[in-house]
Formats: C-alpha cells, structure tokens, sequence
C-alpha cells in the first residue's frame, strides 16, 4: 500500500481530531478554578471533553473520577485513529497502550510493595488496553509477583518471568526498569515491520526522545542512585539519535556529575542542564517541550507519514500530563504562577 | 415449523423449599428463568386477595435478590484432582439425582476420602515435577553437546563460579559492547528465538559485582544437574534413564489407585452431578426474589411441557407451593418471550443460519420452513451437478457424524441433495454434461431462458416474502405498517403493478395502458408517504404524526426513492441465480478446455480433478454465500426482524450462565 493511500484519511481525521486540544486560554481559565468540581464543570461545558463527561455527575467528582475519565477521552480519541489502520500499522498504533499500561503497571506495584491496595488502581484506565489480560486479576494482587503472574498470555510476561525464577526477594526497582526495557523492544519488533520511511521517521522521532531519557537516567543514576557505571549502561535505551552508543557509555563512564556536564555541554541537549537548582525541577518539562516542538516540526517536514499518528498520541499524552497536573494544583492548592510551571504547554508570561 | 407458545408460571413457596423447588425445576428443565424482581417491577403481579395467597402479598413489599452465591470452585477442583487421578471422564448422570438428595453429606464424604487419597496424588505430583525439571536440566545440558566439557567439573572450580544464562538478544549486546568492563568470562554458547545462551565464569571474590551487573540485563539462569558426572551426551543419557524409572513409578502409583477407583468411582461420579446440578439451582436462585419467608421465581414455559411440570410440583410440594399460570399475552411489559422454534428434521439444520441473522421474534413467523425450501432451491439451481453434489453431501454427513457438527453436516447434506438433483435436470455430472441427457434445461445452451427463469423465480420469492410480512403485520394488528407501509399492503401491490407494467411492456402485449398503470403507481406511492397521518386517522388518533411533520415528510420523500430502488433491485438480483448456474458450467468448461491443451491422458484428468476440486472449493462457497445473500438481504429485510430472545430453560444440558 503506498503511503498516500494509507496516511491521506487518518492525517486529516488527526488534523481534524487535533482542533479539539485545549488551548492556552483554557488552561488559563482552568488554573483559575477552586475546586475539581469546577475544573470539570468547565471541561463539561467549553471543551472537546463534553462527550466523555456527558454522563458524568459534575456534582461530587472527585479527582480519581475525573482523571481516569480525561484518560478515556484519550483511549477513545486513539481508539479511533486505530479504526484508520490495519495489518502491521494497526499493531504498531495499538503498541503504544504500551507505554500507558506500563506506567500505571508500575504505579500499581509500587503501592502494593508499599502496602497499599492494589484495588485502589480499579479507575487505571489503561490497564488491559494492550497487554489484553484481565484487569481483575491485576486489582487482586498483594506482591509485585501477583502482578507478574496477572500478565501470564501477554507480551510483558516473558520480559518478567526472569524476575519470579531465582530470587525470590520482591524487588520492584527491577519491575519497573524491566517494563521500561520491555517497552523499547517491543516497540522496536513492532515498528520493524512498517514501511522502510516510516521506520527511519520513527527512528529519529523515538531516537530523540531516546536520547533525552537516556541523558535524564543517567544523570539521575550518577546523582541520586549511585549505581555502577555498567549497570547504568545496562538500562539505556538503545535507540539512539543524537546521541551515539559510544557517547552514551562515555556518558555511564563519566565517574563525577562535573565529567558529565563537560560531556553533553557540546551536545543538542545542553538546554537540560542549567547547573543550577532548577536544573532537577524543570528537566522533565524541559524534555517535554522539546519533544514537542521537535515533533511539530517532524509532522510539518514528513508529511503523509506515520509520524502524525505518533505524535497526536504523544501530544494527547501531553494534554492528560497537563490536565492532571492543573487538577492536583487545584486539589492541593498549589499558588497560581507555581501551577504554571507544571505544564507542557507553554503559557503567557512563563519564562522559565 | 412454528414458533412454539409459552406460559408464564409463578412459584411462591416456603423458603425452606427454595433449594428443593429450584432442583425439580432443573431436572425438569423446561423453564426459562425471569428475574423475578424485575419482572415484578415491570408487571402488575396479581394475586387474589384469597386466604391462600395472603402471606405472599404481605411479603410483596419487602422482596430482595438472592445473595448468598456458594461458591463450588473448592469441590470442583476436589472432584476433578480425583477425574484426574483415576483417569474418568466427568459425566452428568441423572440417575444420581432427586430433588432431596444429600449434598452436604456426599460432599463431606468425598473431601474425607480425598485425605487418604491425597498423599498418593501429592506424590505423583512430586514425581511430576521431578520430571519436568529434569527435562529442563537436559534441555540445558543440550547447549554443551558439542563440547567435551565435563559437567560435574563446572561445579567443583575452587576460584571461579560457573552458572549457565540466558539473555534476551537486546541485553547481550549491551554486555557485548561493555565486556572490557565486566568481571567475568563470558562464553556464548547458543543464539535461539532472540535469546542468547551464555556460560559465564566469574571470580568468586567478585560474585556480587558481577551478579549486580547481570541482574540489570534482566537474565534468567538455567540449571545444571549436580553430582552427575560426563560429558553433556553422557548426563543427558542419565538423565533420560532417570525420567523413565520415575515414569515408571508413577504408572505403578496410578494403578494403587485403581483399587480405590472401584471403591470411590461411583460416589465420585454422584458427586460431580450433585456439583454440576447444584451450580444450576444457584443459578436460579440468583434470579428468585426473597422474602422473610417466601421466595418467588418466575419463567416462561413452554405450552406442550408446563402440564408435566405442573402436575409434577403439585405432587411433590401440594399445598405448599403456589404456582400461577398465566398468558403471554397478558403482559403489558418487562421480558419478552423467549423464542423456542421447532421444525422437522429436513428443516431443522437450518435454524443455525436463521439464528445467525437473528433469533425470530416471540410474534413473528418462524421463517426457517420458507427459508430452507428456497435456500435449498437456489443453491441446487447455481450449483447443480450430480457428482460434485455428492461430494457436498459425503461432506456433510462426515461432518455430522463423525466430528458433531450437526447442524452445518446437515445444511451441507441437504444442500448436496438439492444440487444432485439439479445435477439431474441440468444433465451435469463432474461437469462433464456428455454422460447423461439434460432432464430439463441445459443452461448454457439456453442462456435467455435462465437469465429470464432467475427472475421469475425472484418475483415467486419476493411474493410469498411479503406474504409473510402481511402475516406478521396481521398478528400485530399494526396498521401503518401492515397497510400502507412499503413490506405492507400497499407495497405488495405496488410491487405486482410495477412487475405486471413491465412485463407488459417487455412481451410487447399492451395489454393496460400506460397511463392507468402510472396513476395507479403514483396512488401507492404518496399512501405510502402519508401512511402514519393515515393510519393514525383511521385508528382514530388526535394525533397525525409522531414527530415533527417536517422531519416525516423528509424520511417519508427519501423512502419514496427506496421503494423504488429496493423493487427494482431485489427482482434483478435474483439474476446472479441464472449467471451462476452458467458460471458454474463456464468454470468448467475452462478446466476441460486446460486438460484438452495438456496433450497427455493422465495429465487431463489431473487437470480435471483439480478443477473439480477449485470449483467445489471455491464455487461452492461462493454460491453458499450469494444464496445466503438473497436470503438476508432481499426477502428477511421484508418480513424478518429476528429480535427474539432466546429460549435457554435451565436444564442439567445447558450451560450455567
């Protein structure tokens, strides 16, 4: 199929579909709300967010509610893009629930090693979403390996399986890195089967972000976890764009935070690093932002291919990360030009 | 042939009866449970206000579901450890069972024998287990073959520890690109489904390191037996000897059992009945309504069983247990009847396609007689050939009866039969049409006449579809519809004007003139557009329409266009009838053309057979669908509607839902 056939319809549904991402005024509104009851009342009333909301009782939300309906706006926009697809492309679109999953996955086992309930996660709106297992099971678990026999049938099981032979010590630092891990590879079979272009698209687009995480792990293992160079040359990703393998080990092997700030001085990404207190604050937002206005220049520049698709789902991701972010400010009270800082989007009079 | 009538029937009895009533209607099983309190919130229950029923109204107002689910799932696994062990297969058997029988005390008895049983069974298990790692270790051990290592030696190094590793291909080549850096000796032995196998030596004053490092590619380690000595052939040998004598103890442990198989089997076998019959009677109870001390349970029954059932309850239960009987037809609201359809055995097969469109409506005709009689003619008509038929037919009788396909070996059979007779009319055996003479037609000979024949067949059709329509319009007494709606009266009429016109014009007859035959098309089409104002005024409504007049007028214009498509489309797709009978000779014919070129005997009947199996392969398929397609779409889309309920009685045969 050639990639006019393929991209013309769904490109323009996304165009379509992408007309309906809030706007910086309305985040402005938002911000301005004292309640979560009022934050969805407004979602309800001016937004694109009027369909998921319909049903909903405004009156008494409460912020687990309304999360998890913010994340079904987002399942159901994808779900729609997916209907666009099919063969190899439609997997490869569905493949990124992944990512999704994995991140409440690793919510939900971090509480129960903390002992908590895992039946407190029952609104995780993306669990099952790719890996197809019952959710119930998921909400049974009382340990990390409760989990881990919960996935048995899904593609992350076999990633897991070394973690319940042998040890037999809970250990959810190594749940968490191996779904990590997990993710880039299956992502990286899946993509393998698209077309030759559209492979080398996601290479940069994924390459990039790539990059950025590798750079944010490392500089978080030298600084917080002190672990060993080789294992933290271990956990890279292993699609690079910028950044190539050899740089990357340079970086695991840099030994002192100062070696590490003279390596990537001379590297895109320098912007990370400010060495100053806000360099920890801001360095996920500041990925972020990157991110998204690399991908908006990639979606102009590589038109008709699959990079659209890719980045509409990341920057649906980047409206929930942003929606939940305004909604806790509002919850916790926290000061107007602090909240503003917590966001993706960049707002009027932010200069950070 | 018809769709069978149903009875509601009420049961008010003591709860201490619930369980007992509940089994007897299982074992019965004919009644299709209601939820009772829905059903009773969606009714107007009446009750006389007699001496005999004052208790139930009393309790009338504080009913409540069932929630006391029992949980089987401990029993079950109980009862099946035993299936297991004495190699039985679990059957429900009737026999064992009685609306009184001692559930509690089987139960006790089974768990208490599984006690003794239980240490046999646990040591299977082990062996089991012993097994299975065992053919792992050899498994593992099959990565040296090669080598001339020898095992036990691996264990016994005094500095070094050896272990053997598995990585996915992604974590080896980040060990692959930093192994300056490792602490140990890394020696790759295997590469399968992106897995890679590794043999790793470290030191053991850097065990820790190392195990750090190899932790973080995420590794599974694969065991190695200890204490066997040789090379990796010689333990595996020993390890393939080892697993044999456990087998073989295993097997000597299976037959201890067998005596006590003699002893338990039957309990066993009431046991699994007991389990299965009770999961029903919960199932039932889950839709009673319950009071302090009565319980309700409702359902539908059909006519010819409720007398046994009846007098059954009355017998067992007397003057405890109320039961009212009452109409279907009485019901203002709530579940709609279920539909319990029944045909002959040559029509029987094909409920499974009407039920793949939908289950017919408690007040429809049950279209499977009509359905099966013209699905069998229109298959036989574009298929029709004596020997390919048989093979459709040998088809479908292997199906029925060796893998208990009932009802597709049926439909296959009968529509093999139909096409063998076909096969007679049309002369047509393998496609060869030179070994018998045509008894009726020869398709591709007379092509006119097919084509023209389709057709006719399709007005035949198209009629009795919409004699049906009419029947089901009667039933409902909807006027709209029935008279003026375009399935309905009118319609009907509209459609032989718009054929007799036609036909007219096409024999060149001039039989009425054009002009009458306009008007009169002009007539049935704006009754159909103004059938709701009508209908509405004949039934003496105050009101005409049902929603803005402008929004049915809109519907009713474009519905116009319909009728007219939809007349004019359904005849003329009943030609695909006549084209594929010729399609099916054509097809042939281009296979014998093919083995005529192949200048060799053998070689044509080759060719022959192949095309013999293509078109029953292809053509058959093909054809089994356009038929189906006429069927769905041009003659239900007229009088079918299929929104039925499906009858399920609770029943020992059924599955729980």
């Amino acid at each position: 199929m050639d990639h006019v056939t393929r991209f013309a319809a769904v490109n323009s549904k996304i165009k379509t579909m992408g007309s309906a991402f809030l706007k910086e005024a309305d985040y402005i509104e938002l911000l301005q709300k004292r309640s979560v009851m009022e934050a969805a009342r407004y979602l309800k009333e001016k937004t694109a967010y009027n369909r998921i909301l319909e049903h909903a009782h405004i009156e008494g939300i409460h912020r687990g509610q309304l999360e998890n309906l913010i994340k079904q706006n987002m399942i159901r926009n994808i779900d729609k893009i997916i209907h666009y697809f099919n063969g190899n492309y439609r997997r490869f679109v569905a493949t990124l629930y992944a990512k999704y999953e994995i991140e409440e996955l690793k919510q939900i086992a971090r509480a129960v090693y903390n002992g908590r309930s895992a039946g407190d996660f029952r609104n995780s709106a993306f669990i099952g979403k790719y890996s197809g297992i019952e959710r119930s099971k998921i909400f049974e678990a009382k340990l990390t390996r409760d989990i881990i026999h919960a996935l048995e049938g899904s593609e992350f099981y076999k990633h897991l399986i070394p973690l319940v032979n042998g040890d037999i010590q809970e250990n959810l630092f190594r749940f968490e890195m191996v779904l990590d891990m997990a993710y880039y590879s299956i992502l990286q079979r899946e993509w393998s089967r698209l077309d030759k272009r559209d492979i080398r698209i996601l290479e940069q687009a994924q390459g990039m972000m790539a990059d950025l995480l590798n750079l944010q792990w490392i500089y978080r293992g030298i600084k917080f976890y002190k672990l060993s160079p080789e294992e933290l040359l271990n956990y890279t990703i292993d699609i690079g764009y910028r950044l190539t393998r050899d740089f990357v080990k340079g970086l695991c092997y840099a030994g002192s935070l100062d070696n590490f700030f003279r390596l990537t001085r001379e590297t895109r990404y320098s912007f990370l690093f400010k060495d100053d207190e806000t360099t920890d604050i801001y360095m996920e937002r500041r990925m972020e932002r990157h991110v998204y206005f690399e991908l908006l220049a990639m979606d102009r520049s590589h038109q008709l291919s699959i990079i659209t698709t890719f980045s509409y789902v990341l920057f649906l991701e980047f409206e929930v990360r942003d929606l939940i972010a305004v909604i806790e400010s509002i919850r916790y009270g926290v000061p107007l030009d602090q909240a503003h800082q917590y966001i993706i989007l960049k707002l009027r009079g932010d200069e950070k | 042939m018809a769709v069978e009538k149903m009875k509601i029937i009420s049961m008010i009895g003591k709860l201490r009866d619930l369980d007992r009533v509940s089994r007897f209607v299982v074992l019965d099983g004919n009644t299709h449970i209601l939820n009772a309190l829905s059903e009773l919130n969606s009714n107007y229950f009446s009750l006389s206000a007699s001496e005999e029923h004052m208790q139930a109204l009393q309790e009338l107002s504080i009913l409540r579901a069932y929630n006391g689910r029992r949980d089987f799932s401990k029993d079950e696994a109980v009862v099946a450890s035993f299936h297991t062990l004495f190699d039985m297969k679990p059957e429900i058997r009737k026999e064992y069972l009685d609306i009184a029988y001692p559930y509690d005390d089987t139960l006790k008895e089974i768990r208490e024998r599984y006690g003794t049983v239980k240490e046999t069974f646990d040591r299977i298990r082990v062996k089991q287990a012993g097994i299975q790692k065992m053919q792992k270790q050899m498994e593992n051990l099959s990565y040296f073959s090669n080598s001339s290592v020898e095992i036990s030696s691996l264990n016994q190094l005094e500095y070094l520890k050896s272990r053997l590793l598995m990585l996915s291909i992604d974590s080896f080549k980040k060990l692959e690109s930093n192994l300056e850096n490792i602490p140990a000796v890394v020696l790759e032995y295997a590469v399968l489904n992106q897995q890679v196998v590794l043999l790793t030596l470290t030191p053991k004053a850097l065990l820790e390191d190392a195990e750090r490092i190899f932790a973080s590619l995420n590794y599974t380690e694969l065991e190695l037996p200890t204490g066997c000595s040789g090379t990796a052939g010689q333990v595996i040998k020993e390890l393939a000897r080892q697993i044999e004598a456990e087998k073989a103890e295993i097997e000597a442990l299976k037959n201890s059992a067998s005596t006590m198989k003699e002893e338990y089997g039957e309990t066993i076998k009431r046991a699994f009945s007991m389990i299965e019959l009770e999961k029903r009677v919960e199932s039932i109870k889950v839709e009673a309504a319950i009071g302090h001390n009565l319980f309700f349970v409702f359902g539908f029954v059909p006519e010819s069983s409720l007398g046994r059932l009846q007098a059954g309850l009355k017998e067992t239960f007397g003057e405890e247990l109320v039961l009212i009987v009452e109409d279907v037809d009485s019901r203002r609201a709530g579940h709609a009847p279920p539909t319990r359809i029944k045909n002959n055995w040559l029509f029987k097969p094909f409920e499974s396609l009407v039920n793949l469109y939908g289950i017919p409506n408690y007040n429809e005709q049950d279209p499977t007689a009509f359905f099966a009689l013209t699905y069998m003619l229109l298959f036989g008509a574009m298929f029709g050939d004596i020997g390919q038929g048989l093979v459709i037919l040998l088809a479908g009788l292997y199906l029925g009866q060796k893998k208990g396909n009932k009802s597709f070996g049926g439909v296959l059979s009968r529509l093999g039969v139909s096409s063998m007779l076909f096969g007679v009319l049309y002369g047509s055996i393998f496609g060869t049409e030179e070994l018998i003479p045509a008894l009726l037609i020869r398709p591709m000979h007379n092509i006119n006449t097919m084509l023209l024949g389709a057709v006719v067949l399709g007005v035949v059709m198209i009629t009795v579809g919409y004699l049906y329509s009419l029947a089901n319009h009667l039933r409902t007494r909807n006027l709209e519809e029935g008279v003026f709606g375009k399935e309905g009266l009118v319609g009907f009429l509209f459609f032989w004007t718009l054929v007799l016109t036609a036909g007219d014009i096409a024999a060149g007859l001039n039989l009425f003139p054009d002009g009458a035959a306009m008007g009169m098309l002009a007539v049935l089409l704006l009754l159909m557009v103004f059938k709701q104002p009508l209908a509405n005024k004949l039934a003496g409504h105050h009101k005409l329409h049902d929603e803005a007049p402008a929004d049915y007028y809109i519907e009713a214009g474009f519905g116009i266009i319909e009728t007219l498509l939809s007349v004019l489309s359904n005849v003329i797709s009943f030609i695909r009838v006549g084209a594929f009978a010729l399609n099916h000779v054509g097809l042939y014919i281009a296979f014998a053309t093919m083995a005529e070129m192949i200048n060799s005997k053998v070689g044509g009947i080759i060719v022959l057979i192949i095309g013999n199996i293509i078109i029953i392969g292809l053509e058959g398929l093909i054809v089994f669908i356009q038929s189906l397609r006429l069927e769905y779409y041009e003659l239900f889309s007229k009088y079918y509607t299929g929104y039925g309920v499906e009858y399920r009685p609770a029943s020992l045969f059924n599955e729980v839902q």
